[in-house]
């Protein structure tokens, strides 16, 4: 029972990552109808803006949030301006293009710069945790799930309580209609990218202290993104914690109670809650149909 | 003689394929209730589009209060005093209609919104309970009314409405029309597009007809309705 009970607290704890990940990813989306195929990267580069602060500053990694928010948050504004806003109107086969080379672009810088190394960002809370009877919960993971958490808060915030949290909402809905209002589109585009970047950051920090940095760590998190987006459903913040909440579970509990299932298995997982949601429910749980 | 408002001249626009508007002039002094009129794809639409900043010129000149907004963005535009009531209504249709009002404020930084609402529900009181309730879930005629709403939120000196009749009851076209010209009665230069074009020239001054991308005729509301050739195209007499 206790081992159950603490596969549940490691599936939830696996999920917050899950959600702090999906959640700028589901963001451009949604609003900008552009499936990131670089949303990896800019995670990893939340890795090493994190490993960088505590490596060389040594800033608590914890305490790198912030500024890795703002560091993607810059990098987002300028590529979606510079970049993406040109091909915007373009077919949705142009922008997964467009965005697939920005991800090569990144990978490649970051051999160019930290070489294929694995790094790693270790504290020295790292490996304590919480004992609860039988069951360990670790600090960091516990701690990433809060943030995680606060993190969802945060956006859910900004999206339904400010006044360009619902700039953004109008040009999700109907970018003419938008513009007639007199909001910028090319702004606030811009501004859309450069949030869904600063929380992938965030995301890239929180990830740090729990696994290996290397240029290509990112990429099964554009894939487990795309996962929780889909089974939570488009256009709204709570679709995303459901859907990284359960995505991380179900992860967890496939490998630990499924027989021969084991920890090679995540991807195989992930694509088969992919497909079973888009057969059974093709608009997620959360989600509103288009 | 009135001020000039809105003076448009030799304007040519299309979507790529061919242009749309074959040089179309239009003049528009403060204070009219104009009509437009013209068929189905006559390119009305395409025309308060390029009004409006979202459908670029490809020749001809706008000049609006003194101001040259050829080729301006729509936030230029809605900042110099124009707004545009779609055609299709285009609500956010999942947000509450408070919320499609307040951002038809989006420009403004006073603090007089709120009472800018109260003024659209003077307006339209059958809106005064509904503040509330998701755009999407009204009816047809009250969604028409809360899109003119976000229009007037920006407080605009000319309004331009695309179709508000289509699709409503004829009691509903009424009460919005009416609406229309009182909006114009305190001082709100009007622009109203219509298919209805009984409807149309019964509110307006003037009225201008499209045909084809060009303007073919032009006049006082009462010579547009005595004009044999629109009623023998628009009025089926
Ligand atoms: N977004 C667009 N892309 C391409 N062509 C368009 C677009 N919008 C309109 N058109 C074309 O431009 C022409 C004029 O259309 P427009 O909508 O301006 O006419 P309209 O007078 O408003 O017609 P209606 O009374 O049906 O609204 C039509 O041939 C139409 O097919
Ligand atoms: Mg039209």
């Amino acid at each position: 029972m206790s081992l159950f009970v603490q596969q549940v607290i490691l599936g939830l704890m696996l999920g917050g990552v899950y959600v702090a990940v999906a959640i700028g990813f589901s963001l451009v989306w949604g609003v900008l109808n552009i499936v990131n195929l670089a949303h990896g990267a800019l995670v990893v580069v939340g890795m090493y803006a994190t490993w960088f602060l505590f490596t060389h500053a040594g800033i608590d990694p914890f305490l790198t949030l912030p500024l890795d928010a703002v560091v993607l948050f810059a990098i987002g504004y300028l590529v979606q301006r510079g970049l993406i806003n040109r091909v915007i109107r373009a077919p949705l086969f142009f922008t997964l293009l467009l965005t697939f080379g920005i991800n090569l672009v990144l990978i490649n810088l970051f051999l160019l710069w930290f070489k294929a190394d694995f790094r790693s960002v270790t504290t020295s809370y790292s490996g304590a945790g919480l004992n609860v009877g039988a069951v360990t919960i670790p600090y960091i993971r516990l701690a990433a799930l809060v943030i995680a958490m606060l993190l969802a808060g945060a956006v859910g915030f900004f999206m339904n309580r400010t006044r360009t949290g619902f700039a953004i909402q109008a040009v999700g809905a109907d970018k003419d209609a938008a513009q007639l209002v007199g909001i910028d589109l090319r702004h606030v585009y811009a501004l859309t990218f450069a949030v869904g970047a600063a929380c992938a950051g965030v995301a890239g920090g929180l990830l740090s202290t729990v696994q290996a940095i290397s240029p290509t760590a990112g990429e099964p998190y554009t894939l487990q993104a795309f996962v929780v987006v889909i089974l939570g459903g488009l256009g709204r913040v709570s679709a995303t914690v459901v859907g990284g909440l359960l995505f991380g579970l179900i992860e967890v509990l496939a490998q630990s109670q499924v027989p021969g299932l084991g920890a090679g298995w995540s991807n195989a997982i992930a694509f088969a809650v992919l497909v079973l949601v888009l057969v059974l429910r093709p608009q997620g749980l959360l989600g509103r149909l288009a | 003689m009135a001020e000039v408002l809105l003076e448009v001249r030799g304007l040519t626009a299309g979507y790529g394929a061919g242009p749309v508007l074959h040089g179309v002039d239009l003049d528009f002094q403060a204070g009219e209730l104009l009509a437009l009129i013209g068929a189905n794809g006559a390119g009305k639409s395409t025309l308060l589009g390029v009004l409006s900043g979202l459908v670029p010129p490809t020749s001809g000149s706008i000049l609006f209060a003194g101001r040259n907004l050829t080729g301006a963005r729509p936030e230029r535009v809605v900042r110099a005093g124009i707004a545009h009531v779609p055609q299709g209504r285009r609500l956010f249709a999942t947000m509450t209609v408070r919320q499609n009002l307040v951002l038809g404020a989006y420009l403004r930084r006073d603090r007089e919104v709120q009472s800018d609402i109260d003024r659209v529900v003077g307006y339209f009181p059958a809106l005064g309970d509904k503040l509330q309730r998701v755009a999407g879930t009204l009816s047809g005629g009250e969604q028409q009314m809360v899109a003119i709403g976000r229009g007037l939120m920006g407080r605009p000196r000319l309004l331009m409405i695309d179709e508000p009749s289509l699709g409503l009851a004829p009691k509903v076209v009424e009460t919005v029309i009416e609406v229309c010209q009182s909006i114009n009665r305190d001082g709100v230069s009007v622009l109203l597009v219509e298919q209805d074009v009984v409807v149309a020239l019964e509110a307006a001054d003037r009225g201008y007809v499209l045909e084809n991308g060009r303007i073919a005729l032009s006049g006082s509301a009462r010579e547009l309705q005595d004009d044999p050739a629109v009623r023998k195209a628009y009025l089926g007499v």
